[in-house]
């Protein structure tokens, strides 16, 4: 192999000099990581883009998964649009969005602050904070399923203690989606705050030292230093969080099923809904294609929005 | 030339999984047709696992030409595409009576009409063989349990309230007034509605056929909804007025079926529309106290029909004629010969008891009463559950009339049910006839798309 390699080198040499050199010296190297890293690809092509590609294609195939799938063109995409459901399900999973970002990005970078303010019992609150995220997530929605019931749930219990509610929680087309926004930011404020408070440590403390030489309050020390010093992980974060609430769906199904009269239909909910309850697998293979088509636009005008902004 | 070798090792390595994947079947092995079937009980119940294994060994003593490799899998509809497409499919499995119709439709189980001649009994009721055979006689799955739609109630409730639990109500009118009175005297809900995950349309449905309604009707050769008149209407005003002008169903309402039934059997809810299936889960998943079941006939409102429900085994579409033929055997000796041969029926409720398992919950007969009534007397003798709390639903359901699932799109209709039940019991200020109007809208496009 070896041989077989410096000779292509040799080779090389003859016509291009210059980088037939880089060439030599890369190589060897070259041939071994290739066999090192077959085995990563090899499962990424396998049950990463293997199923990427045959889901788009599905989008224009119908297929029974017994015969050959045949190619129907932009008919599913026809279907789709002729759906009721398909305007709500996306108008639902922007509420969601703008409520998880209104209420989910503000507190995970608070805790985090607080936190690193804390001159004692940092590393108990880091872990209660953190605690949530170990809980698996189909058990935590469950259990705050219970929390919601409104015959007997805890939260109208505690609540009903001092004289307040009962709350509709799940109930209600207007309450339900900030039920789930709720459980979602408990659930995953603890990773987030791990993050920021990692990227708080590489903030320089001189500038604090000065700052509070200075006489600045703790607020301006946050408005003025822990933010700015922190943009270009809240920005990633941020573009992290629009792109996973865009595909909520373990809340909706666990909790409320789309329901009540589909306030908490997501598009993700609905693309399970067309293939695994339906068994109309190139209807949600066009509404993935559609949904990643969007996210990707949507990431790309971000990242060109913000470019000068977030490099720091 | 780097990245082609690392290109042509990385295709190397998914050519050889894949071929390592994609091995040929035939369906035979030495020389004896091979069939996989679902369903053994899992190990963690080696007593059900022990019979079961019991019955495959019997089996292939009597076929000797057949050999049957048992799997733990139980159909699951998350599941069901993926494992079709892998051939990781067994030869039988059994599936929900809400899913042959559309699996019939998407070609996805086989055709089992020329296969029916190898049957002992084929004589069967033909109303259990409706909902997986079509309009042109073609049968595609074989019942392995039947029940029809009915009311479950919480006896000890009913007696708490002052209501006799050996009279449970038999029309709507009756059950309005029974959920009432409980409500007002014992606290808890009188009546619980599934509303989630496509079980609320189900059983919208289910009352619209008990007010003599359909949900699809054929126009021109097409399927085109029906639920737009009097019958669903009834079922969603009694609804209505139960919820907000009698309050006797509490404030929790995004249920399916098991949220429904873990309620139910912790005495949080006292009546609810199932059929006697929904007892093994009672008394074995949920805890609930076996005397304080009570299982009746569905309410009549201007009709005496009933959905039917159960599952029905069927086969896999990519068997051989040959894996065919021993799956119908093996379909007639593991599950419908308990429905015609009552000492084979004792033998196997007594295993079920020893083993301290649910052991013969009624059902409904398969073949006619001369072969049916035999089978039921053994069930019942052998049984360890009180039949006696079954009684109005083994006498009910003679009169009523049994109701298939809606033919085209079932599960889709459900969904856009849901959310008309869900309105109704949400929402005080909803009109059911404008709530109807818009599901027709929704099920339109939907009926289409299926009929392309």
């Amino acid at each position: 192999m070896t041989a077989l390699a410096e000779k292509a080198g040799a080779d090389a040499a003859v016509t291009t000099p210059r980088p037939a050199r880089r060439r030599k010296t890369r190589h060897p190297y070259a041939v071994a990581s290739a066999l090192f890293l077959a085995p990563m690809v090899l499962v990424f092509a396998v049950f990463s883009w293997w199923p990427i590609i045959q889901s788009a294609l599905l989008a224009f195939q119908r297929t029974n998964l017994v015969e050959a799938a045949s190619w129907v063109g932009w008919q599913n995409f026809a279907n789709l649009f002729a759906d009721p459901l398909l305007v709500k399900a996306a108008l639902n999973t922007l509420w969601f969005t703008v409520l998880a970002l209104l209420f989910g990005f503000p507190v995970p970078v608070f805790l985090a602050v607080v936190m690193s303010e804390l001159r004692k019992g940092g590393g108990l609150f880091r872990v209660l904070v953190y605690l949530p995220v170990a809980v698996p997530p189909v058990v935590a929605i469950m259990m705050w399923k219970f929390f919601y019931n409104s015959d007997y749930g805890l939260l109208n219990g505690l609540l009903g203690l001092i004289g307040l509610g009962p709350f509709p929680w799940l109930q209600d087309t207007a309450w339900a989606m900030p039920s789930l926004v709720l459980e979602a930011t408990w659930a995953g404020a603890g990773g987030t705050v791990l993050i920021y408070i990692a990227a708080l440590t590489s903030v320089p403390r001189e500038l604090y030292e000065a700052a509070e030489s200075d006489g600045a309050s703790i607020w301006r020390r946050v408005w003025h230093i822990t933010l700015p010093q922190l943009r270009g992980v809240l920005l990633l974060m941020l573009l992290l969080q629009v792109i996973g609430t865009f595909q909520i769906f373990t809340e909706p199904f666990v909790m409320t099923d789309g329901g009540p009269e589909d306030a908490t239909v997501t598009v993700l909910l609905l693309i399970y809904r067309y293939a695994f309850v339906y068994g109309d697998y190139g209807l949600a293979g066009a509404l993935s294609v559609l949904l990643a088509v969007v996210l990707g636009v949507l990431s790309a005008v971000y990242l060109r929005m913000t470019k000068a902004w977030s490099t720091t | 030339m780097n990245t082609n070798m690392a290109r042509g090792a990385a295709g190397l390595l998914l050519l050889a999984a894949v071929a390592a994947c994609g091995g040929q079947q035939d369906g035979t092995s030495g020389g004896k047709t091979e069939i996989t079937v679902s369903g053994m009980p899992p190990s963690t119940q080696p007593e059900s696992q022990k019979n079961f294994l019991a019955q495959v060994a019997e089996f292939e003593k009597a076929n000797p030409t057949i050999k049957v490799k048992p799997t733990e899998t139980q159909y699951d509809v998350k599941t069901f595409a993926a494992r079709l497409a892998a051939g990781q499919l067994e030869t039988v499995f059994r599936v929900p009576l809400t899913d042959p119709q559309a699996m019939i439709k998407r070609g996805q189980v086989a055709d089992l009409t020329a296969e029916m001649k190898l049957l002992s009994k084929s004589d069967f009721d033909k109303r259990i063989l409706a909902p997986s055979s079509t309009p042109d006689g073609k049968i595609y799955g074989l019942p392995t349990e039947a029940y029809a739609a009915g009311l479950v109630y919480n006896r000890d409730l009913f007696t708490k309230a002052g209501l006799d639990p050996d009279k449970p109500p038999a029309t709507w009118d009756e059950l309005r007034a029974a959920a009432k009175t409980i409500s007002d005297k014992t606290g808890v809900p009188g009546f619980g509605m599934h509303a989630t995950a496509n079980t609320g349309g189900w059983m919208l449905t289910t009352m619209t056929y008990s007010y003599g309604g359909r949900m699809e009707k054929e126009e021109g050769g097409k399927f085109v909804p029906a639920f737009d008149d009097a019958p669903t209407k009834s079922a969603l005003d009694l609804l209505k007025a139960m919820r907000w002008e009698d309050k006797s169903m509490g404030t929790q309402h995004l249920r399916n079926q098991d949220d429904l039934l873990r309620d139910f059997a912790s005495g949080k809810v006292a009546m609810m529309m199932g059929a006697p299936n929904l007892y093994g889960s009672y008394v074995a998943k949920f805890n609930g106290k076996p005397e304080v079941y009570g299982q009746s006939t569905l309410p009549s409102g201007s009709g005496k029909g009933t959905l039917l429900g159960g599952t029905v085994a069927v086969v896999s579409p990519k068997a051989t004629p040959e894996q065919r033929q021993a799956a119908v055997k093996w379909i007639d000796a593991l599950y419908l010969r308990p429905k015609y041969d009552a000492a084979l029926a004792t033998q196997r409720a007594e295993k079920k008891k020893a083993d301290g398992l649910v052991a013969a919950v009624p059902q409904l007969p398969f073949f006619a009463p001369a072969v049916s009534d035999p089978v039921m007397a053994a069930e019942k003798a052998a049984s360890n559950v009180d039949w006696d709390h079954f009684t109005s639903y083994n006498e009910g359901v003679k009169a009523q009339e049994f109701i298939s699932e809606p033919p085209v799109a079932g599960q889709e209709l459900y969904a856009a049910l849901d959310t008309v039940v869900q309105a109704v019991l949400t929402r005080q200020d909803a009109d059911p006839a404008a709530e109807i109007t818009k599901a027709v809208e929704k099920v339109k496009p939907i009926l289409d798309r299926s009929q392309q």
